[in-house]
């Protein structure tokens, strides 16, 4: 049939037609834009560069004058004894190995522990039933289970050996502060300068700041150093009869750096993922930022993951407007959320302080309870604020640190669990999505935002359930996300592969 | 990366310039009188329905495949049904007397 020239296409037409062409096109061009925008190298915070652009949240509308931590009650100094995870479990190991045949029906005095850890355990008596439980039952039950499944684990464990390769070589400080940390001769023979002085206490800061991001770390603050903060004993290079009542004085600033763990590793926990990435980088930087002060004839210690501390590191990134203690206990910052390894650089280069952030956070980890609802062990506490609860003369969150371990043993791949890190919705990558989250949340007054962006996690992002991270059979040692391509055994080695749950 | 680039965001404002043209000429075909706020209001039941899709895109590059998917899903309930009551109200005429 002929078309009449008239009754062809007409301009209105052709403009509907563009437009449902452009609609179309639009919504397809912006998936492959999203998915783009989604695995860009530069959403990956602190993994993108070594500029100080990594530090992108603008904390100036949520600073206030601290301090952010008051004590409630009477304040006791941690201990490395009892508090300190790793040296407590360290303790009762080796007298377990003295006496292994004893049980928790046995008096705790036949353990011969240091009076110590005996009177911490008189105290939290279920500490002393997960410390005995990691070395009589988690601990055997995950020799057997690494003789069945390690290979699967294989090259996570792999990467997680490159990152501690510094760790065999890098030691602490093998003197008292009042000699390790004062500038030395340097490497031609020429004695230390006297401190350089700075045009202000605030370039002094500006300065450090920018360098200790060139060193590598994506966040950096600093505040004054807390004596409260500090361990009541056991401080590195020095003598048991050593003074520690007493903070040392050149301890009196504290420049606290941060930087997150591999992303995509940090999702595939607890069983492909590792620590030691982000120890590995933040111990560098700080050792960089150590020497760098040095050399300009400040006394200086650094407190890093793998050279240890002597003070807490939390409550200092609170102080020093890093972040805000969350439900899981460590700092949650902005850029990284819970995802941020620390390291502290206490020195007297007189600096201007930072001021602690209110960003929501605390709010927030009262109504989530995602991480204690996670976690395999219940070692993060499920209470409805942290009202009351106090520890050591501060208000916040209990955390069962013995359960904690507990289930660090009982793992696969590299030791360390970490998934409260990966299910925190704070620990989120950089990109448009979660950025619109991070500008909006902190900004509504009302809470809605927060609880509608929580509902959708808790709706539509999937979260296995605790029991399933567990060995088999109760469990299948599930991750919170696969591992990464790049970790995948069966892509890589020719080796016999045995998955747990098959 | 083309898709990250300044030149693909230009080429995307040429094509919302050209979708708004094609809801200029629908909305006469239909006679439909379009005042600034409902203009307003339609472009941002658009910028709402193309995040859905944005949305969806990053969350699979992220490899949140599956939360990517419930909200596109989610997304596009939303967009119907105030699609609808967006159509149903430009449609209206305004009742004289």
């Amino acid at each position: 049939m002929d078309v009449p020239y008239d009754k062809g296409l007409s301009r209105r037409n052709l403009l509907k037609l563009a437009g449902i062409a452009g609609v179309a096109v639009q919504a397809g061009a912006l998936v492959v834009a999203g998915k783009q925008e989604g695995k860009s190298s530069e959403s990956y915070t602190g993994w993108e560069s070594f500029h100080p652009g990594t530090q992108f949240f603008d904390r100036k509308p949520f600073e206030f004058e601290g301090p952010s931590h008051a004590p409630v009650g009477e304040v006791r100094r941690p201990s490395h004894h009892t508090d300190y995870v790793f040296q407590r479990v360290g303790s009762f190991e080796q007298a377990y190995r003295k006496h292994p045949g004893w049980t928790l029906e046995d008096p705790i005095e036949n353990l011969e522990l240091i009076p110590e850890l005996e009177a911490f355990y008189k105290e939290f008596p279920e500490r002393l039933e997960w410390d005995f439980k990691t070395f009589s039952e988690t601990i055997p039950n995950n020799r057997e289970d690494s003789a069945k499944y390690n290979n699967y684990y294989l090259l996570a464990e792999a990467y997680e050996a490159g990152f501690s390769a510094h760790s065999r070589f890098l030691r602490g400080p093998t003197d008292p502060p009042e000699k390790s940390d004062f500038p030395g001769r340097d490497m031609m023979g020429r004695p230390p300068r006297n401190p350089v002085p700075f045009r202000t206490p605030d370039l002094a800061s500006e300065f450090v700041k920018e360098i200790a991001h060139r060193y590598g770390a994506t966040l950096a603050g600093i505040t004054k150093t807390n004596p409260n903060w500090l361990y009541s004993e056991g401080w590195r290079g020095c003598p048991q009869d050593y003074d520690f009542s007493v903070m040392p004085a050149h301890w009196e600033n504290a420049i606290v750096i941060g930087v997150p763990m591999e992303w995509d590793v940090v999702l595939s926990n607890p069983q492909f993922g590792t620590s030691n990435d982000a120890y590995d980088r933040v111990t560098t930087a700080a050792l960089r930022l150590e020497g760098m002060i040095k050399f300009l004839g400040y006394p200086v210690r650094s407190h890093t993951p793998l050279t240890d501390y002597d003070l807490l590191v939390p409550p200092h990134a609170v102080e020093a407007g890093l972040g805000e203690i969350g439900r899981t206990g460590f700092c949650i910052t902005p850029e990284a959320g819970g995802n941020c390894r620390m390291a502290v650089i206490t020195t007297n280069l007189p600096m201007t302080m930072d001021k602690p952030i209110d960003y929501g956070v605390a709010r927030f980890c009262n109504k989530c309870k995602l991480c204690a609802e996670s976690c395999p062990s219940g070692a993060i506490s499920m209470a409805d604020s942290p009202d009351g609860l106090v520890i050591r003369g501060y208000e916040h969150w209990y955390i069962n640190n013995g359960a904690c371990y507990n289930y660090w043993r009982e793992t696969m791949g590299p030791m360390g669990c970490r998934l409260c890190v990966a299910t925190c919705p704070y620990s989120r990558k950089d990109n448009w999505l979660h950025d619109l989250a991070r500008k909006i949340d902190p900004r509504d007054p009302t809470g809605a935002v927060s609880s509608g962006l929580l509902q959708i996690q808790k709706r539509l992002f999937p979260y296995p359930a605790a029991s399933e991270y567990h060995r088999p059979p109760q469990g299948r040692f599930a991750s919170f996300r696969p591992e990464p391509p790049y970790l995948e055994v069966d892509k890589y080695l020719d080796i016999a592969v045995t998955k747990p749950g098959k | 990366m083309f898709f990250n680039s300044g030149i693909f965001w230009f080429l995307m404002g040429i094509l919302f310039v050209l979708v708004v043209a094609g809801f200029r000429a629908c909305a006469k075909d239909r006679r439909w009188e379009i005042s600034w706020w409902k203009a307003a209001l339609g472009i941002l039941w658009y910028c709402l329905f193309m995040l859905t899709f944005y949305a969806w895109g990053t969350l699979i590059g992220e490899n949140e495949g599956v939360a990517g998917f419930r909200i596109l899903i989610l997304g596009l309930f939303i967009c119907l049904v105030s699609g609808v009551c967006l159509w149903r109200w430009m449609a209206a005429k305004r009742r004289i007397g």
